[in-house]
C-alpha cells in the first residue's frame, strides 16, 4: 500500500498515512470544502490496507478544529480500525489535543467511548 | 440620499452589535474568507479562545447549512458539495455581552415539517443529552439528501449557551424562509 502524504491547507489537515510503518497521522484543522471528497480516498486506502496482515497500527489524530462533516468522516475511519482490532490486529488511536482545549478533549472522549478492542489514548500536548 | 441610507444601515448594524453580516450567494470560498476575518475580529477583540472556537464552529455549520440546503441555489443541486453556491444571510454579533450567530435562507416547503421536528427535538435536550444524541448520530449513516454528517444542527446546539431559536415564515409559494439563531 503506497504511503499517502498530503500537505496541510488552511482548512484541511496534513495527512501522512505510512502504511508500511504502521503509522497514520492527521494534523491541523479540518473543514474541507467537501469532506466526502477529502476523506473518501483515505478511507478506501485504509480499508484496502486492513484487508491483509495484522501489522500493529498507530493512528495519531491531532486536529485543533474539525466541522461536523469531518467528525462523520473520522468516525468512518475509526470504525474499520475497531473491527480490525476485534479481529486481532493491535490498533492504537492517539488523540492529541492542546493543553486547555476542552472542546477537542471532550470530542476525543466521545470517540473513545466507541472503542472496546482498539486502544484509545488521550494525549495532551503542551504548547511549544 | 445614498449616503444617508447606507449610513443608517451601517449604524443600525453597529447599534445591534453586528460584527459581520453577509447576504447573498455563499460558496465554500466565501465561507472561508468570512471565517478568516471573523477569527481576526475576535482575536483583536481579545475574545476568550474557547468562546472564539465555539463562535467559529457555529458559523461554519450555519454557513455550510446555507450552502448545502438553501432552496435558492445559483449552482444547482447535484454539483459536488465543494462547488455549490446558494443564497442566504449570515450574521455574527454581540448582544447583551454574548456572541450570537444567526442565519436565514429559503428552504423547500416540503422540508419544513422534518426540519422543524429535528429542531424541536434538539432544542428540548439538555447538554448531556445533546452529547449523547451527537454520538448516536455520528455512528449512524447520514440522512437521505444530507451532504454532511446530519449532525451540524446538533453541533450548533452543543456549542450554544442557550437553546437555539428558530422560525419559519411562509412565502406564499412552494418555499419557506427559515431562520436560526444561536447564542454562544
Amino acid at each position: 500500500m503506497d504511503r499517502i502524504q498530503i500537505p496541510a491547507t488552511s482548512r484541511s489537515p496534513l495527512v501522512d498515512f505510512d502504511f508500511a510503518a504502521g503509522h497514520l497521522l492527521l494534523r491541523g484543522e479540518s473543514y474541507p470544502e467537501d469532506a466526502a471528497a477529502f476523506y473518501g480516498p483515505l478511507l478506501r486506502s485504509l480499508r484496502a490496507y486492513l484487508e491483509d496482515g495484522a501489522t500493529p497500527l498507530t493512528f495519531d489524530v491531532a486536529l485543533s478544529y474539525f466541522n461536523s462533516s469531518s467528525a462523520k468522516a473520522l468516525m468512518n475511519l475509526f470504525m474499520p480500525l475497531e473491527d480490525a482490532a476485534q479481529e486481532g490486529r493491535p490498533v492504537t488511536i492517539r488523540w492529541l489535543y492542546a493543553e486547555g482545549d476542552d472542546t477537542i478533549a471532550e470530542a476525543g472522549e466521545d470517540f473513545a467511548a466507541d472503542f472496546s478492542h482498539a486502544r484509545f489514548e488521550m494525549v495532551q500536548e503542551t504548547a511549544a | 440620499m445614498l449616503a444617508t441610507d447606507f449610513m443608517a444601515f451601517h449604524e443600525a448594524s453597529r447599534r445591534n452589535g453586528i460584527i459581520l453580516s453577509f447576504g447573498g450567494d455563499l460558496s465554500e470560498n466565501v465561507l472561508f474568507s468570512l471565517g478568516e476575518v471573523l477569527k481576526l475580529r475576535m482575536q483583536q477583540g481579545a475574545t476568550d479562545a474557547a468562546v472564539s472556537k465555539r463562535v467559529f464552529s457555529v458559523f461554519v455549520e450555519q454557513a455550510q447549512n446555507i450552502i448545502r440546503y438553501s432552496a435558492d441555489k445559483l449552482v444547482p443541486p447535484g454539483s459536488p458539495a465543494g462547488g455549490l453556491v446558494s443564497a442566504g444571510l449570515i450574521v455574527v454579533g454581540v448582544e447583551g455581552g454574548r456572541f450570537f450567530v444567526a442565519c436565514g435562507n429559503e428552504v423547500p416547503g416540503e422540508h419544513v415539517t422534518g426540519l422543524r421536528a429535528r429542531l424541536d427535538h434538539i432544542a428540548g435536550l439538555s447538554g448531556d443529552e445533546l452529547r449523547k444524541y451527537y454520538r448516536e448520530r455520528l455512528r449512524q449513516p447520514a440522512d437521505e439528501g444530507s451532504l454532511g454528517g446530519s449532525i451540524g444542527l446538533i453541533e450548533i446546539a452543543r456549542r450554544a449557551s442557550a437553546p437555539v431559536e428558530y422560525d419559519f415564515q411562509a412565502r406564499g409559494d412552494d418555499r419557506c424562509f427559515f431562520c436560526l439563531k444561536a447564542f454562544i
